[in-house]
């Protein structure tokens, strides 16, 4: 390719995001669409398994935390073989007709966004002063009110994995393509539009999406700055 | 002292790349003829008799092209007849020979919603699954069977969209996958079902009469446009292809004992 493609390519793709191209804004949609249900059904159950992991004093907490980090660079193709076999209609799951469809893109998503997140929170409960916790239990919190005023202390750490596990999952091509199939307008989302679009030599159309995506992790990681600034000042 | 350990270490790693000295040949060719298991019957034969080393890149027939007008392959082996000349005319081909053809097939799920079984017609059929909005598979990929796909609803006058109508962007064997995950009809070449149709809950419901012909052929990039390409390797793949021992190795391609791809090469000289 050479440089003055390159440039006509770029031109074109901001062409198309300006001129409002109906195709290219559906697979922006349904990539925020995916990624944000996905992280709102892993959070909840990721920051308990991070609170319980870092406050918990059980047989099995050093295992399960070497378990826990060792899955944050469990590959996500993997995770989209896995699910592939569960939901394909011969699979112990098939008969909820789930591959194919956003649904499974979401469930592929959560779960890996959920070491992250949970990984993340227990740094972040790690580093709190225990003393926050043990104060709350002795004025009489109960165990989840005590939880709640720990997890308000390091609301930014919390923050941060969020954020952190939406950049994980806004750029994942593997187990979309896998559980998904990118068909347009349905489970094509950006990872998979752009590797698609490559392949086929439409360059702009890849350009275009390229640069959403990038506007995307600019816009997350200015606004994880910003509270990780706010959060030191406290 | 260290620099003869080194260049001792080093020297082997260029001895293992430098000791082909066989032609590579890069062929472009269509997801059809690699998931009909025709690429791992013909491309061995071949490698043995010419001594070639071929290099397949694999794409719908567009996408294909696409890589032959960027000089990115040598010979191509698709199937498209308009696109294919459009190819020639453009000046990017040369040289290029019909080789074989079979037919293109209508399948869908066992229960068959849309009411096909027994159709002729793949014309017919394809408007009842427009008009019940019965989930369809489209490759929409530019292909050899996209293009087929395409001209049926264009003889209708028929503009399928919707949520029924799925595009899928993706090769043959991954199209059928998605149409026997989402219980879906889908437009398919022949071997390619017969290949994969143990692993799928779909029939063939329509073979067409007439029938929706698919014909492959092969053609060099014009050494013009790209004089790096390998011609000589490209048109010693070209004549053997459409050679009585090429010809004869095609029809010789066997799946569960069904012939596949139907060579047409010496007819036509």
């Amino acid at each position: 390719m050479t440089d003055a493609t390159i440039w006509d390519a770029t031109r074109a793709a901001f062409g198309l995001l300006l001129s409002g191209d109906m195709e290219l804004w559906r697979t922006i949609f349904i990539s925020l669409r995916v990624s944000i249900i996905a992280l709102l059904i892993a959070t909840p159950f990721a920051i308990w398994t991070g609170y319980v992991l870092a406050t918990g004093r059980f047989r099995w907490r050093r295992p399960l935390i070497v378990l826990l980090q060792s899955m944050l660079s469990f590959p996500t193709v993997v995770v989209g073989l896995i699910l592939y076999l569960l939901f394909t209609r011969r699979g112990p799951l098939g008969d909820f007709h789930l591959l194919f469809t956003q649904d499974a893109m979401i469930i592929g998503q959560a779960l890996i966004a959920f070491p992250v997140l949970a990984a993340f929170t227990l740094a972040a409960v790690q580093s709190a002063d225990p003393r926050i916790r043990e104060t709350a239990l002795s004025l009489g919190a109960n165990r989840w009110q005590a939880a709640l005023t720990l997890l308000r202390e390091v609301r930014f750490g919390v923050t941060a994995s969020v954020l952190n596990g939406f950049g994980r999952v806004i750029s994942e091509v593997g187990c979309a393509m896998m559980v998904g199939g990118n068909i347009a307008g349905v489970t094509r989302n950006i990872p998979t539009a752009i590797a698609l679009e490559t392949s086929k030599g439409e360059f702009a159309q890849g350009i275009a999406l390229g640069l959403v995506l990038l506007v995307l992790a600019l816009g997350v990681n200015i606004l994880l700055s910003s509270l990780q600034g706010r959060g030191g000042v406290k | 002292m260290f620099h003869i350990r080194f260049v001792l270490f080093i020297f082997p790693l260029f001895l293992a790349n430098g000791g082909a000295i066989a032609d590579v040949l890069r062929l472009g060719t269509t997801t059809t003829t690699e998931d009909s298991g025709l690429l791992a019957w013909l491309i061995p034969a071949y490698e043995t008799k010419s001594g070639d080393n071929v290099r397949i890149t694999l794409g719908g027939t567009g996408q294909v092209l696409k890589f032959g007008r960027n000089g990115d392959v040598d010979v191509i082996l698709s199937h498209s007849k308009s696109d294919e000349e459009k190819f020639v005319t453009d000046g990017f081909g040369v040289a290029r020979l019909e080789v074989m053809y079979n037919d293109f097939v209508i399948v869908g799920p066992s229960d068959d919603p849309a009411k096909i079984r027994g159709m002729t017609d793949p014309k017919q059929a394809l408007r009842k699954i427009f008009d019940g909005k019965i989930v369809f598979v489209s490759r929409a990929d530019e292909s050899g069977t996209h293009r087929a796909e395409q001209k049926i609803w264009n003889d209708l006058s028929l503009q399928p969209q919707g949520v029924w109508y799925l595009r899928a962007g993706a090769g043959m064997a991954e199209v059928l996958r998605i149409a026997h995950e989402r219980g879906a009809y889908t437009l398919t070449d022949r071997g390619t079902f017969m290949k994969h149709k143990k692993s799928l809950d779909l029939q063939l419901w329509v073979t067409g009469e007439p029938k929706i012909p698919n014909q492959y052929a092969v053609m060099a990039i014009d050494p013009k446009k790209y004089p790096k390409t390998n011609i000589a390797a490209a048109q010693r793949f070209i004549d053997w292809i459409v050679s009585p021992e090429g010809q004869t190795h095609i029809a010789n391609f066997r799946i569960d004992g069904q012939q596949i791809f139907f060579p047409n090469a010496l007819s036509r000289k």
